[in-house]
């Protein structure tokens, strides 16, 4: 999952960077909107923190501009002031949500989940297609009611085939939105990373819920049992 | 005539928000037509009682000059013989004299006990008169005898006979006074008529002046409502040259007001985004922290900054509250309300939330923007928050007589868990007291709650009897 941070202070944006990081986010950060508009239209982001209050340009521009320019991915932003002012015309120019600064943040990792599965059209935390269950609350996957170990790059591939299950994604989509810029990009560690998640989440080989599509990428086989909130 | 009445409206005045109104003093209106009446009524009276004054001089010189023509007709009539013998007139110069009671009457006396009465006289008593000198005249009157009041012109006249002998008599020519009267009184009735009718009519056209003179004031009010009630933001007619101190004055107040609320406003949020930032540091610092040694401090530093965080977002808003303002603009509900529904609706999306709303035509805030918002979406979030899948927004306007500016009623209802009974008096306390609050829960109701006072509302919560949860019902009074 590859996010765009858009942060002035330079001490939040970093902690903010960090903690992402060590969540298995690839993050993108940018210390005001000049720099938040030229990544934001130039890296297929799947979500945008965007602080309000930026220099050079402001965050409620940003956000304008990035939809402007045909940018679909969600947008959460920031806000020190927390008036309403702020969030409706955020919300109106675009974004998605909003966080008042000072946040916990696993407020905003929450968000940020519910935020992504909204946008790939799932309505619940857990995605399940079949008998495949993935919580992105706890972060934890399931198959027949039992739980799967995977290590946090794992779930974070898995996550994003299944949030675009019955999709095709491309092997080039996967590397840039799991892996951070600097990344060894060697498609062979995404192959690796197939098979492994191939291993654990079908031992008997009977399920094949990864697909490879020949040439192109993969795609997650399983349709999705959960699709619409009741 | 009543001047207040004459004009319709009493220009009303700016100043409403005097504490205790001892006795309003007269409207220059008033003033001036009460003054003007005055002036007016002296003057035409004074006019009518020198004209009648004029009058009567003239006619009772008119009168002296006809009963003294008619004493030198007859005298010139009466004839003496050469024994002296007087010879009454033959003639009379006019018809009244030969008709009895006709109250014109004429009388001559003279030497040797001559006495003679024209026709209209015989047998009226004219003991009052007295011969006079030869050449004295006198003009008397009124005097009041049986005949009625009378006039009487008399003149001696001596007679000089052939044989050289004098003879002296007196003619005395008198009308009674109606018929001057009666001239007199029909002349002053006239008058006094037309007095009134120039009177009636000088006050109708000075009540017109003045109403013409004094449309500016009215004009300078009016506008000054339109901006209380929020519908202009200035005064921004054209008013004439002894006006135009006082508007541009009352227009620099208002806007200097205005600028330095929006100045506080920013730097509020100046503040805001000073304090706060920094506080997003630690705390993100701190969760990042997981170190198990650490731990323990985290959280005892984690609760202060929580506790930091809470006080300034609440002091901030409450700061930031403008309250009741007596030149606010009037904010429109509706807009206000899509704009945080649709919001909300796209930060809820996962709840599947339907909000429905019932606002009111034209029902407006009269405040700040920003307190509408902050109002509104407070009272919305949380019924967001708490709702299983409706909400219902509610708004009317409500005019109350003599105020300018209509009252407001605002509810937001849900169809989430409610509130117990014996909850609701904790829920509002809990808003009240900024420093213990429970997490995430409170803050919003604690500036929905200083934001009605601000503007001297009052907050109920209750049961939606509709959707059987929370009902928050704002009403903020007319002013």
């Amino acid at each position: 999952m590859r996010i765009l941070l858009v942060e002035d202070e330079a001490p939040l944006r970093e902690t903010l960077a960090a903690r992402l990081k060590r969540d298995g986010f690839a993050v993108d950060a940018a210390q005001d909107g000049e720099e938040g508009i030229y990544l934001g239209r130039e890296v297929p982001f799947d979500l945008a923190i965007i602080d309000l209050g930026l220099p050079k340009m402001s965050g409620m521009d940003l956000v304008k501009a990035l939809r402007e320019a045909g940018q679909r991915y969600p947008i959460l932003i920031l806000t020190a002031r927390g008036s309403w002012q702020d969030k409706v015309e955020g919300l109106k120019y675009g974004a998605d949500d909003y966080l008042v600064k000072p946040f916990h943040v696993e407020e905003l990792l929450a968000r940020i989940n519910a935020l992504v599965r909204r946008a790939s059209g799932w309505s619940k935390p857990i995605l399940a297609c079949g008998v495949i269950k993935l919580d992105t609350t706890a972060q934890t996957v399931t198959v027949e009611g039992k739980l799967v170990d995977l290590t946090s790059y794992e779930y974070k591939v898995l996550e994003y085939l299944m949030l675009h299950a019955g999709e095709l994604v491309s092997k080039a989509d996967l590397t840039e939105h799991i892996y951070q810029q600097d990344f060894d990009r060697d498609s062979n560690v995404l192959e690796v990373f197939i098979g492994r998640l191939r291993r654990k989440l079908d031992p008997e080989g009977t399920l094949k819920p990864i697909e490879t599509v020949r040439g192109r990428g993969y795609r997650f086989a399983i349709p999705r049992t959960d699709g619409d909130d009741e | 005539m009543d001047a207040d009445t004459a004009l319709p409206s009493r220009a009303p005045t700016a100043t409403t928000n005097e504490p205790s109104r001892a006795r309003r003093p007269l409207s220059l209106a008033a003033r001036a037509a009460i003054a003007t009446g005055f002036v007016l009524a002296g003057f035409l009276g004074l006019v009518g009682l020198t004209l009648s004054q004029a009058n009567k001089e003239r006619a009772l010189s008119a009168l002296h000059d006809r009963l003294q023509n008619f004493a030198i007709a007859y005298i010139t009539n009466f004839d003496v013989n050469r024994y002296g013998r007087i010879l009454p007139p033959d003639t009379s110069p006019d018809p009244n004299f030969s008709r009895p009671g006709s109250g014109l009457y004429a009388v001559a006396m003279g030497d040797k006990d001559f006495r003679w009465e024209s026709p209209s006289a015989i047998g009226r008593d004219f003991s009052f008169l007295v011969p006079l000198e030869p050449g004295a005249s006198r003009f008397v009157g009124p005097i009041d005898t049986r005949m009625g009041r009378l006039y009487y012109y008399s003149y001696g006249v001596a007679w000089d006979t052939e044989a050289g002998k004098s003879v002296r008599f007196t003619v005395m020519v008198a009308q009674t006074e109606d018929q001057l009267e009666g001239g007199n009184m029909a002349y002053r009735r006239a008058l006094v008529i037309w007095l009134s009718v120039l009177g009636v009519m000088l006050m109708v056209l000075q009540l017109l002046l003045l109403r013409w003179s004094l449309t500016p004031l009215r004009k300078v009010a009016s506008d000054m409502s339109r901006v209380e009630r929020g519908d202009s933001e200035q005064l921004d007619s054209q008013y004439p040259l002894e006006l135009t101190g006082l508007t541009e004055r009352i227009n620099a107040f208002i806007t200097n007001e205005r600028e330095q609320r929006t100045r506080y406003r920013h730097t509020l949020a100046d503040l805001a985004h000073s304090l706060k930032t920094p506080l997003a540091v630690i705390r993100s610092q701190l969760e990042s922290t997981t170190g198990d040694v650490q731990a323990g401090r985290s959280t005892a530093v984690l609760d202060q900054v929580r506790r930091m965080d809470e006080l300034v977002a609440y002091q901030l808003a409450r700061a930031a509250t403008s309250g009741r303002q007596t030149f606010a603009s009037a904010v429109p509900i509706a807009g206000a309300a899509e704009d945080l529904v649709q919001g909300l609706e796209k930060v809820y999306a996962a709840k599947n939330v339907l909000c429905e709303f019932d606002i009111e035509d034209g029902a407006a805030f009269y405040g700040e923007q920003g307190d509408l918002l902050e109002l509104l979406g407070n009272l919305l979030e949380n019924a967001f928050k708490w709702a299983s899948h409706r909400v219902l927004l509610e708004v009317k306007a409500q005019p109350e007589h003599g105020r300018k500016r209509p009252g407001l009623y605002v509810s937001v209802e849900d169809d989430g868990p409610g509130i117990a009974e014996d909850k609701i008096e904790k829920v509002l306390q809990r808003g009240v007291r900024g420093d213990e609050r429970v997490q995430g829960h409170g803050i919003g109701l604690s500036i929905v709650q200083d934001i009605v006072h601000a503007y001297r509302g009052e907050l109920v919560v209750d049961c939606s009897p509709e959707l059987g949860g929370a009902r928050f019902s704002v009403r903020l009074a007319a002013s």
